[in-house]
Parts: structure tokens; sequence; C-alpha cells
């Protein structure tokens, strides 16, 4: 159990947030013209490092909104959090 | 049609709190981003919709609560009837969602307003919740929404010692045992 500050409604409870996967995955501009193992690289691979990961978190039982994070998955220690479209601070 | 037949009947009191039922009382959801819908409210409602995040407003009859940067719930502080939560929500929903600047959307009979009352009743609520209350409890008009007992809730701080819970329908049978039986042990 850790807090989390949303960046909306301050410090929670992690209990009321749910994680929503890795973060700054771009969507290919043209899906007609890849091989179906780009596309599932695309769609399911996912790094899942121990250490510092960018992950997308929502506030589901608050404001309901999306933001983004920047966790170390061996500890759970959050070295940032930034809103949805914004760049992470930290690289 | 909408189900306005409530599920709790007697109110409760215990030594150091007391829960009841305030119902059917006018809810409306309203969302929007831009600048327009926000005056539009204000004029509407005369009541300035409340933009800092956890707080709210409201004038003797209706409360707004800001529940999230583009939502707000509207709720009357006594009970009303069938006829005056319509035109209410009609007018609203004339001067904002056909126009376009926001939605609309009545949801009395989605929620139930629980008034809980007493020096006790954050003891109570911590018990099965994992919002922090010691600044909440002495801010007034302060609005949080979080988990109570696993069951998703809006709390608002009317005054000292007295706020209003509210939880949607389907849980609120539940919800209210549970908070029966842990206002026994507080």
């Amino acid at each position: 159990m850790f807090l989390i500050n949303c960046p909306y409604c301050g410090e929670r409870d992690q209990s009321e947030f749910s994680a929503g996967g890795e973060a700054h995955i771009v969507r290919p501009k043209q899906p007609t013209e890849l091989s179906d193992d780009q596309w599932a690289e695309y769609l399911f691979m996912r790094k899942n490092i121990k250490g510092v990961q960018f992950e997308r978190w929502n506030h589901s039982h608050g404001c309901r909104k999306w933001f983004n994070m920047v966790r170390d998955t061996s500890n759970d220690k959050i070295h940032a959090i930034y809103k949805m479209g914004e760049k992470p601070p930290i690289k | 049609m909408l189900n306005y037949n409530s599920t709790i009947i007697e109110a409760k009191e215990y030594s150091d709190i007391k829960i009841s039922e305030v119902e059917p009382t006018l809810k409306i959801n309203l969302r929007g981003k831009n600048r327009d819908f926000v005056t539009k409210i204000g004029k509407e409602l005369s009541i300035i919709l409340p933009t800092d995040p956890n707080t709210s407003s409201g004038n003797k009859e209706l409360n707004l609560l800001w529940l999230s940067p583009d939502e707000w719930l509207i709720y009357s502080n006594d009970k009303n009837n069938l006829e005056t939560i319509n035109s209410s929500e009609d007018k609203l929903f004339n001067d904002i969602s056909k126009t376009k600047l926001g939605s609309v959307t009545n949801v009395t009979d989605h929620w139930i307003m629980i008034n809980l009352k007493g020096p006790k009743i954050f003891d109570m609520l911590s018990a099965g919740c994992p919002f922090n209350f010691n600044k909440f409890k002495y801010s007034k008009g302060a609005v949080t929404q979080t988990l109570l007992n696993h069951v998703d809730v809006i709390i608002h701080n009317k005054d000292i010692n007295n706020l209003n819970l509210f939880v949607r329908r389907s849980f609120s049978n539940h919800l209210w045992l549970w908070m029966n039986d842990s206002a026994r042990f507080v």
C-alpha cells in the first residue's frame, strides 16, 4: 500500500486507483501496412522492467481522470506524476 | 421509469452518531469544459461553479459539488417532490444540453443521500475508508470521492460534524447496514 498524489484531487490511497499499463506507446500511423508481427508488437508487447517505469494510472474511485506516473517497480517509489499529454519531467 | 422507492426506511440513532436517509432529493450531474458553460451555470442557479478541487458552493436550496475538473453534482438540501425535480432538470437541460454547452443528467434515482450527524461520525467512517479525514473534518464545504467499505461514495462536509454521503442505489442498503453495524462499536 502506498499513497499516490493525484494531479487533480491530491494525495489519496493507492486502493482508489487502477493501473493502466505502460505509458507513451505510440500507435502506428498506417496499421494496414504493418505485418502481423509488427502489429502484435505494438498491441501486446510491454517492457515490464524491474526498475523505473513510465505508467498510466486512473483515479477510478475519485475524479476518474487518467494521468502518467514514473514509478520504480522494485520498491514502489514514485519519481514523478504528470497529466496526460504532458512530457515526462525526467528521462 | 425512474425508481424513487427507497430501501431504507427508518432513521437510526446511536450515542454519538445519527444516521438518516434524505430522499427523494434533486440530484443533477453536470459536465462541461468551456467558459460559457461556467458562466451559464452561474447565471442559471445563481451559484458560482466551484473550480478548486475538493470544494463546493451553494445557497439555501442547492449545493454544487466539485467531482472532477469537468464534472459537478447539484443537489438540494431539502426533500423535493417529483414535479420540482423534473422541472428543474428540464430547465437546465434546455439551456445547457440543447445549446451544446455541456451535459445535464438527472441522477436523482442513481444516488441515495444519507445524512450523518454527531461527534463520532469520522471515527465510524475511518473504520472502512482509506481517506485521511484530519483536515477534511474542519473544512466546511469540503468534498471527497472515496471508498467506504469498498463502495464508491461522495462525501460532502456540510457543517461541523454534519455530513451528507452519496451512495449508489444498489449499494445503499448494504452500506446502510454496514454503517449501522460499525456505529455500534465507536
